[in-house]
């Protein structure tokens, strides 16, 4: 399952490599693409293994707020 | 764990507090001279700013990656224990207070999509089994029916069943004049109903409507890198430790920590990485308000170096589609009586002529048939004859109500034995040089009715800006013939026209102008001239808007039919090509400056940060210029819209 989500706190490309390998190290999460110059990240995921919630809580913990979007 | 993540998280509150105990630190030392108090104030400062960004540098080594936070981390903490108070709390607060207003701008400039997003109402009005239902626009299908109420958005993509109104398509086209929409025509989701009540069937919902699209391509476009984003990338992926290197090597040559950690202070290579992401974003976003997509940063760096312009004519240049621009009524059409079929002709001669045209063309697909029964349908429906035969080249005989109708050229009427005089109207068909089709009833003839395809109102001043803005070589390519194709250039003030090219050719022209060391943009429909658009340095597809292929497959696409964005593109693209080089130079500059100034004694922590900083934001707010959604001001034009219509001109050849 591909899960959208947005982010309007990315400041320095450099958090890009970081939020990528912090959810791809999670159970469940096939790939992770950040997108800086838009603030979109996709993520190819289990859902039932790492779930949308999940995704939004270690982005957090890599100290960015995100959050779930349909486009 | 609340408390924690207060503490952790880089914020406002905990920008103004280390902000306030840095000032209070200042105020103790220097006007109560409370030189131990003031020190604590700092430590306490660097502990507030410095947590969140301490905590940020923890979770990255975690997952294995030195980030900045990192280098900023041990530079405070540095600072600290060689008892710097005073450049640890300057270092983090500034790092603090620069990481959020980056992110707040940078939050601006990516808002222009968001803003598009915004746009389009989440649920619509279904009418299913007669009843009204409010649904989520996910859960409404193709082919059913929604009401859009008077001063509401319209939550979907579809065609107009009943009802008229003004739509404000500026979501879609960047044209804030609204426009007139009724039956059979197209509405887009995110635009805006003035006024009346529209019932529309539904072509295209939620993900898949034109709107949707534009969003998906416009960010697509934006995440595309561009190459200098692409080399600045690669160059600070080396960047960042060679700095942490080198401030080692200092540190084991020199003894000295405090020019150690200043070197870590400057380690981030941000104006750097920033400065072309930064750009790309604003022009292409402010460029989608305006009605104009561009695919991406390659596109727009490209775009700007564009000297030469190919364009297409019909669709390009002209309309498009022809229209009956004149109408001479002859001496036969008094020998033919009214028709009786309920239908006022009033006292029109010309329409008359017309409709016994129209009903010999009705049913024929020729593109001089269409104008001419879009002029007939003035009077209403058109009738269907009762026998009509096509005579390739020559014209259509016809029969309605026992009368034959011939509509045709001149030589078609001369073998069909219907005598021209050569006088009668020969004065105006020379002075219109439009394709000329004459119609006969009965042997008489009616009328020579005139058809042109009319050249865009502001075509010539989209040239003769385009030559303004340092474009050296515009041609024509045409598959039409030369006196049509010379005709309509000399109008537009194009002299180099190449006319009877198959699309095979116009692509060898576009291949042979780039081979010259022209950067070529061509510009067309997005569909017949495809491989051209595609051989092109950039493809330009002009009326884009529910064109699903022109969206997806030019390199600019322009919403609306005006030459005008084209010219404005251009010039957009010129614009952000500076930008990005402007910000390059600039962020360039400042690493060079900081690391001479650092190694040479010059500057001390707070200052380097505070310097890395203000490059970051000049980079940033530069790069904003260029989210203007108005009009480029250098391109404001005099010219009235529709001044041209007197002076048309033909654009298809005598094909009957």
């Amino acid at each position: 399952m591909k899960t959208l989500l947005r982010s309007s706190e990315l400041s320095c490309p450099s958090c890009v490599a970081k939020i990528e390998k912090a959810l791809s190290a999670l159970d469940g999460v096939q790939t992770a693409v950040v997108h800086f110059n838009t603030g979109r990240i996709e993520v190819e995921h289990d859902p039932v293994r790492a779930s949308a919630d999940q995704l939004t809580e270690t982005v957090r913990r890599m100290g960015y707020e995100s959050s779930v979007a349909t486009l | 764990m609340m408390l924690a993540r207060i503490v952790l998280r880089s914020s406002r509150g905990t920008v103004f507090i280390s902000g306030g105990l840095v000032a209070a630190a200042f105020a103790l030392r220097w006007i109560a001279s409370l030189s131990v108090v003031s020190n604590l104030f700092m430590v306490g400062a660097a502990v507030v700013a410095g947590l969140p960004i301490a905590a940020k540098a923890v979770s990255a080594i975690r997952t294995r990656h030195v980030s900045i936070d990192l280098l900023v981390t041990v530079a405070a903490v540095g600072a600290l224990l060689i008892a710097n108070y005073w450049e640890a709390a300057a270092v983090t607060f500034l790092f603090d207070l620069g990481g959020y207003l980056e992110a707040r701008t940078m939050a601006r400039t990516r808002g222009v999509i968001r803003g598009l997003l915004d746009l389009a109402p989440l649920r619509a009005v279904v009418v299913r089994n007669g009843i009204q239902e409010i649904v989520e626009v996910t859960e409404v299908s193709v082919g059913e029916t929604i009401l859009v109420k008077p001063g509401s958005k319209v939550a979907v993509d579809g065609v107009v069943i009943a009802g008229e109104s003004t739509i404000d398509e500026s979501a879609i086209t960047g044209e804030s004049y609204p426009r007139r929409k009724c039956q059979a025509d197209e509405v887009y989701a995110g635009t805006f109903n003035q006024s009346g009540l529209l019932t529309v069937r539904v072509t295209g919902a939620g993900l898949d409507t034109t709107l949707a699209r534009i969003i998906r391509r416009v960010e697509e476009a934006q995440e595309a890198k561009a190459p200098t984003q692409q080399f600045m990338e690669r160059f600070s992926r080396w960047y960042t430790p060679l700095i942490i290197s080198l401030s080692f090597l200092i540190l084991v040559a020199t003894r000295n920590v405090e020019l150690a950690l200043t070197v870590l202070v400057i380690g981030c290579p941000g104006a750097l990485v920033l400065s072309t992401p930064v750009s790309v974003i604003a022009a292409i976003g402010g460029a989608a308000r305006r009605g104009i997509l561009m695919k991406g940063g390659t596109h727009l760096e490209e775009g700007g170096r564009i000297n030469a312009v190919a364009f297409d004519k019909t669709g390009t240049l002209t309309e498009g589609k022809p229209e009956v621009i004149d109408v001479l009524v002859l001496s036969g059409l008094a020998r033919i009586p009214l028709m009786d079929d309920g239908v006022d002709v009033g006292d029109t001669p010309e329409l008359r002529a017309v409709r016994w045209a129209a009903i010999a063309e009705n049913g024929s697909e020729h593109p001089l048939a269409a104008a001419i029964l879009r002029k007939a349908a003035l009077l209403g429906t058109v009738p269907i004859p009762e026998q009509a035969e096509a005579i390739p080249g020559r014209g259509i005989r016809a029969t309605f109500s026992g009368k034959t109708i011939l509509v045709g050229s001149q030589r078609f009427m001369q073998e069909s034995n219907v005598s021209v005089s050569h006088t009668e109207g020969a004065e105006m068909s020379s002075r219109t040089s439009g394709t000329q089709v004459m119609v006969a009833v009965e042997g008489a003839l009616l009328a020579r009715i005139f058809v042109a395809d009319p050249v865009r109102p502001n075509a010539a001043e989209a040239v003769r800006q385009l030559r303004q803005t340092g474009v050296r070589e515009i041609v024509m390519l045409t598959g039409d013939n030369d006196g049509t194709a010379r005709a309509v250039a000399a109008q537009v003030g194009i002299t180099e026209v190449f006319s009877e090219l198959l699309p095979e050719e116009k692509l060898a022209k576009i291949e042979e102008m780039r081979r010259r060391g022209l950067v070529v943009a061509m510009v067309g429909d997005g569909i017949n001239d495809a491989p051209a658009l595609a051989a092109a340095n950039v493809g330009i597809a002009m009326g884009a808007a529910g064109t699903e292929v022109a969206i997806e497959t030019a390199d600019i696409a322009l919403m609306r039919n005006d030459l005008m964005l084209l010219v404005e593109s251009i010039a957009r693209s010129k614009m952000a090509f500076r930008n990005i080089r402007q910000n390059v130079i600039i962020a360039v500059i400042t690493v060079a400056g900081l690391l001479t100034g650092v190694l040479l004694g010059g500057i001390h922590m707070a200052g380097g940060m505070l310097i890395h900083e203000i490059s970051v934001m000049v980079v940033i707010l530069n790069g904003m210029r260029l989210m203007s959604g108005t009009r480029v001001p250098s391109l404001k034009s005099s010219l009235p819209h529709n001044s041209l219509s007197g002076d048309l001109i033909l654009s298809r050849p005598e094909v009957r």
